[in-house]
């Protein structure tokens, strides 16, 4: 990996047509600005995980059929803090017309 | 009432003051905003945020207390104004918002993402996915059921 030393507001170019700014040096935190072309993804690590998470978690959603899912559910959970309540009362709006037996 | 088409649920209809709005959607799902938040009393504690205008769009999540009743939740002050809740403390889960862990229901075994709880903000019903780096949490936790009571 290259390693390379910058100060506050001192840039590097990757390419013709990527830009890294350090825009801000914290405590424990630096802020970084990037320019790139507009179809090129700029995400954190950390977000490419979720991202991923995300979209395999939306396949095996969808692949899942209710009767499976309740297997998941094997015993009343019993809810700590107020969560049950706030869900309750979020949840009391809509209504299902049809649900898969 | 508004009428959302789903895979899952057929047809269902919602108030649409009940609608979660995502401003910003979710990674990997940037241009999905709204989507109802749907529990069921035989899948409790499964909480079903189902979108509304992709029908089979529906992410199976769990409140992250149930997943682990110490979570500690760190929510970014660019997340927290996304939905529109103070910086100056952190949100207090269940008095200010409905934090949900975002399930994969792998054949390995179900996973939680406690990396990046889905924080909805109970005033205004607005959300964020609110990946958390710094919280140690991961985005596969296992989930680990105790047996259930044998009822006679």
């Amino acid at each position: 990996m290259l390693m390379m030393s910058r100060r506050e507001g001192e840039t590097i170019l990757i390419g013709d047509e990527i830009e890294i700014v350090i825009a801000h040096i914290g405590r424990s935190r630096v802020k970084v600005g990037i320019r790139a072309p507009r179809q090129m993804l700029v995400i954190a690590r950390e977000v490419k995980l979720v991202r991923e998470e995300n979209l395999a978690a939306a396949w095996a959603g969808a692949e899942i059929g209710l009767d499976s899912l309740r297997k998941f559910c094997p015993t009343p959970q019993v809810f700590p803090d107020r969560s049950e309540e706030v869900i309750n009362r979020q949840e009391a709006g809509p209504n299902l017309e049809r649900i898969p037996s | 009432m508004p009428v959302a088409q789903t895979t899952k649920f057929g047809r269902i209809s919602y108030d649409s003051g009940e609608a979660i709005d995502f401003p910003r959607g979710l990674p990997g799902f940037e241009d999905r905003r709204g989507f109802v938040a749907l529990q069921f009393e035989d899948t409790a504690p499964l909480v079903f945020l189902q979108s509304l205008e992709v029908p089979d769009l529906c992410f199976v999540t769990m409140p992250v207390l149930a997943v682990d009743p110490s979570y500690k939740l760190q929510v970014s002050c660019e997340d927290l104004e996304e939905v529109g809740l103070s910086t100056l403390s952190q949100p207090r889960i269940g008095k200010d918002l409905l934090c949900l862990a975002v399930l994969s229901l792998r054949e390995s075994g179900p996973t939680a993402n406690l990396l990046a709880p889905v924080v909805v903000n109970l005033e205004n019903l607005k959300a964020v996915q609110a990946v958390a780096p710094e919280s140690g949490y991961s985005h596969q936790h296992p989930l680990v059921w105790e047996e259930a009571p044998v009822c006679s």
